[in-house]
């Protein structure tokens, strides 16, 4: 397969994860797909040759997640 | 009603800008792009002879754009020090990480093996352990593979986030209290910043690694230079994220604006 195909799928991935972010009404749903969305971006950016953002982007991911999930425990679950 | 009109016209006109603007991008990984035209190749050519770092992100981030990554970790530290004065400001009330005292209730003590087999706490620490040792791994090799100070401190980090999801009532592989830790992000900006005053007090530029003091060749200064201001980053990225977690952890609700 190559590169670009490779590159294509993940950037729809990206496009779908983010309209299941924008119309989800549960925030931990959306936390939790919003972690996917940078687990894709990481695989984009090794497919991208740059293996630095992509270490980056996957331990940042881990943790901003991990914030927001701290967050939610304190606010409604449901978005309004 | 209008303002649903208003955002549709200002994301189709926003799209119709990024879909007209294609045609003038270059294509990914084009030699000819201006970006890759007036300093790539000089990087390319020479980053090897004038830093000894073999890893080129490691040479244009830490010793040909070391400036940047000063200013970059400065405002990082000072994203950490805001957090604390937004959310710091109601932390009267003590709160739990994670696990609600009320769903601990009528469960095993903590401590006790959640499968029969495996004992849950022993696991989780010797994954931190595990992490905090990448993280030294990461550290130390920053200058010939991927990696370096930031992704480092925020393996650290992580460790410490992971060893304190164990269990409500058990102590972190290592304890820091929020003033300390934003105390701790200072001084990796410290680091950083004196390491390049040391090459000045020597009669170099600032961060010029060839002129700081100490009795070894030209080539191991570099090694030195990039591993002290890495050490610097590490301390910093470290301590600004265990310093916006605790500030998050702290704060009792978020939703308690009209109070």
């Amino acid at each position: 397969m190559s590169p670009l195909i490779i590159e294509a799928i993940l950037l729809l991935a990206l496009i779908a994860i983010t309209l299941a972010v924008i119309f989800n009404r549960d925030l931990l749903i959306v936390i939790i797909t919003y972690c996917a969305f940078s687990f894709i971006a990481m695989f984009l950016y090794i497919v991208m040759s740059s293996p630095d953002v992509a270490f980056t982007e996957a331990v940042i991911g881990v943790i901003s997640t991990i914030y927001f999930i701290i967050t939610l425990r304190k606010i409604d679950r449901r978005c309004k | 009603m209008m303002r649903k009109v208003i955002g549709i016209i200002v994301i189709i006109v926003g799209l119709g800008y990024v879909f007209m603007s294609f045609d003038f991008l270059p294509v990914i990984g084009d030699s000819t792009a201006p970006a890759h035209t007036h300093v790539s190749d000089y990087y390319i050519e020479n980053a090897l002879r004038d830093t000894h770092s073999p890893n080129l992100v490691t040479a244009v981030l830490a010793d040909y754009r070391g400036f940047d990554t000063l200013l970059e970790t400065t405002v990082m530290f000072s994203a950490g020090v805001c957090a604390v004065m937004i959310l710091g400001s109601k932390s009267h009330i003590r709160n739990r990480f994670l696990v609600p005292k009320k769903i601990l209730k009528g469960k095993p003590e903590p401590g006790v093996s959640a499968y029969k087999t495996v004992n849950k706490d022993v696991m989780v620490t010797l994954i931190a352990i595990m992490i905090l040792l990448y993280a030294i791994y990461v550290l130390l090799h920053g200058e010939v593979g991927p990696g370096g100070g930031f992704q480092a401190g925020a393996l650290m980090a992580l460790s410490y986030i992971v060893s304190m999801m164990i269990a409500p009532d058990t102590r972190p592989l290592f304890s820091l209290s929020k003033a300390n830790a934003a105390a701790l992000a200072g001084i990796g900006v410290f680091i950083y910043a004196f390491t390049g005053l040391l090459t000045v007090f020597n009669g170099g530029m600032f961060l010029e690694y060839g002129r700081l003091p100490f009795p070894v060749s030209n080539e191991y200064l570099h090694t030195i230079g990039i591993m002290l201001i890495e050490v610097g980053v590490t301390i910093g990225v470290m301590a600004t994220i265990i310093t916006i977690l605790k500030a998050i952890i702290e704060r009792v609700r978020f939703d308690d604006d009209r109070d």
